[in-house]
């Protein structure tokens, strides 16, 4: 397959500061990527050095195949969808969508209709003689995404595409952006810290943390095999056991004696060593039960505690379980209310394949 | 208790403000009345009878016109340059880091710290170094010294006014920089840019200080041609210039309001 971006060994540094430290990474044509981590990690300069606003001070990019030392941002036929869409608030939005094509050399006489196909792409016929200013944000929004896409870049960039909406919009615009982008066929690549924007629009999800990529894969491997804390703790929410390990009884699960004295059966890691470890179990893979309900002759861990709150989402429920591990949360679908009283003994059974272990030092 | 102290303070407050607008107002309207006294002589207030006989003297006398031709000539000039030096800085202060932008606004505006008169002296002594002795380019010399600094301001503010990721967005559509300079900067800047242009216009127009320094023989300005006649035959005269300059800033400063108000209407204002 061909791949529109290369990163090799790219590193940039602000003065002292490490932005990024070595991020190697391809991009497939036909692909949509999203770099996902908290601010301050490197991913929206990893955007600027993709479409050219900084040089890296060591490796190499290149963007089919070509180069990019030295390039401005107008020799590398990128696009960019700002945050807050950098829409031009003097010009109108056929000058706007316009603006791309008449310095990419289109024929002045095509671009009317090109405009115009553009708008109707993202369903904003006749707003040609509009300004930006009086627009709403979903519709700035679709603008600045018809002018990015409108001279049709070898790659397109997205940053926070969405983070500038309120939530409703947000959600319709989403599914929206999806389907343009895939009418389009672009290759994408979409910077942002809102985990649920990276795993919708996204094909596969570069988490990255201090400058450098923890972890690449689809959304799913990323949500269910973590392969460190940090992508297990920002992707999701996750229940956390401290304590040491110890062999289980077959080579395949170990047990984790949580500092509170309970022992846990999970998944063994690649190395074992004494120190401390913390284990991560998904709320959503926490099965409320009665609290001796071991008996059931399976091997499921059980733990228990009081059930202190119970919060109900509307689409789901979420217990707040109060136990000698801590404070733990188990999320079911609501399916006609809550099942337990408040201050209630529950216990909380979660399979051993469901448990991911990290040393705790990593963190 | 507390409450009447506060009462009295805001009273005070209003009392002040209203002696401060008669302070800045009554000079001014003293003058205007003093330009159409019909008498020869300074007499007491109000006069007894009105006439335009001091803006007709004004208009026939040869040695005020030439200077009001010189004045206006030499403003234009002075406002082109130092729009143009204006606007190059500015676009280059706007892109320096926060801190080496702090210093050389600084910089750029002590021209308006430093006396006018040591200023003026400064530059005679210099330029006659340099061995440039015509009158009209030493005054324009000192008039872009004393106009920069409010076209670099002016302009400062409206550039840092535009966001950053515009001049981008052009960047990323295939646009080289003087492309988008002339298609986002200076458009949405206009409006810094205009205010500085007459903030220089007013400010050369008005100044004596260094102006006095700087002329010759043939090459006066108004402003220098005013003072030195007032010392050699006062009349009221004075007062009828008084009145056209007033007249000329007021227009100025209502075509001003024009331009930036209009825009704002359209909704294109300073983009902020």
């Amino acid at each position: 397959m061909d791949r529109i971006v290369e990163f090799h060994d790219v590193v940039k540094r602000f003065g002292q500061t490490m932005a990024v430290g070595g991020v190697t990474f391809s991009v497939a044509s036909g692909e949509t990527v999203s770099l996902l981590g908290p601010s301050g990690c490197g991913k929206t300069t990893t955007l600027r050095l993709i479409s050219g606003f900084e040089e890296p001070d060591e490796g190499t990019i290149r963007i089919a195949g070509e180069s990019m030392k030295g390039k401005r941002p107008y020799e590398r036929n990128v696009g960019l969808l700002f945050q807050h869409y950098a829409l031009f608030p003097h010009m109108t939005v056929a000058e706007n969508i316009g603006y791309g094509l008449k310095y990419r050399g289109w024929p002045k006489a095509e671009i009317p209709a090109r405009v115009a196909e553009m708008l109707r792409l993202v369903q904003l016929q006749g707003f040609e003689p509009r300004r930006p200013p009086t627009m709403s944000g979903g519709q700035q929004q679709r603008v600045a995404l018809a002018r990015v896409l409108a001279t049709s870049p070898k790659l397109v960039l997205l940053d926070e595409p969405l983070s500038a909406l309120d939530a409703k919009l947000r959600e319709e615009l989403r599914l929206e952006l999806k389907q343009i982008l895939s009418a389009v066929g672009s290759t994408t690549i979409v910077v942002t810290h809102d985990q649920d924007e990276a795993m919708s629009l996204a094909d596969r999800i570069i988490v990255m943390n201090r400058g450098c990529i923890e972890q690449e894969g689809t959304p799913d491997e990323i949500y269910a095999e973590p392969r460190t804390s940090f992508v297990a703790g920002f992707i999701g929410r996750a229940n956390w056991f401290c304590g040491r390990l110890g062999k289980g009884p077959d080579g395949a699960f170990v047990t984790l004696t949580t500092e509170a004295g309970s022992t846990l059966r999970m998944r063994a890691p690649q190395k074992i060593d004494d120190g401390k470890w913390r284990a991560c179990v998904r709320p959503e893979r926490m099965i409320l039960t009665r609290p001796d309900a071991k008996s059931d002759g399976r091997s499921d861990n059980l733990v228990s505690g009081n059930l202190v709150d119970i919060v109900s989402l509307g689409g789901e429920i979420h217990y707040v379980v109060e136990g000698a591990d801590g404070r733990l949360l188990a999320v079911e679908p609501n399916r006609g209310g809550p099942r337990v009283n408040k201050g209630e003994r529950v216990g909380l059974s979660f399979q051993p394949e469901d448990c991911v272990a990290f040393p705790l030092a990593e963190a | 208790m507390g409450r009447k102290i506060d009462d009295l303070f805001s009273g005070l407050g209003r009392i002040m403000n209203g002696f401060i607008v008669c302070f800045l107002a009554v000079p001014l309207i003293v003058t205007a009345v003093m330009a159409f006294d019909a008498r020869s002589y300074l007499g007491p207030l109000p006069p007894p009878a009105l006439s335009t006989r001091w803006f007709s003297k004004f208009f026939s006398d040869d040695y005020f016109l030439r200077g009001l031709g010189v004045s206006l000539e030499l403003a234009l000039i002075t406002v082109c340059f130092s729009v143009c030096i204006g606007v190059i800085t500015a676009v280059a202060l706007a892109r320096s880091n926060s801190r080496a932008r702090e210093l050389m606004t600084t910089l750029f505006l002590s021209p308006l710290i430093v006396p006018p008169v040591v200023t003026g002296f400064a530059i005679l002594i210099f330029l006659s170094k340099l061995g440039v002795v015509n009158g009209f380019a030493r005054l324009l010399c000192g008039h872009l010294i004393i106009t920069i600094p409010y076209t670099i301001r002016a302009t400062l503010n409206g550039v840092l006014g535009i966001d950053k990721s515009l001049t981008e967005a052009a960047l990323t559509l295939g646009a080289r920089e003087r492309h988008a300079f002339w298609d986002i900067t200076f458009p949405l800047a206009r409006t810094g840019i205009i205010c500085g242009g007459i903030f220089a216009f007013v400010v050369s127009l008005d100044d004596v200080a260094i102006s006095i320094m700087l002329t010759d023989a043939k090459t006066y300005t108004l402003p220098v041609a005013l003072v030195s006649s007032m010392r050699a035959n006062f009349d009221l005269t004075l007062a009828a210039v008084s009145v056209l300059l007033m007249g000329l800033t007021l227009a100025l400063i209502l075509v001003l309001e024009k331009t930036v108000g209009l825009n704002q209407v359209i909704g294109q204002g300073t983009f902020r």
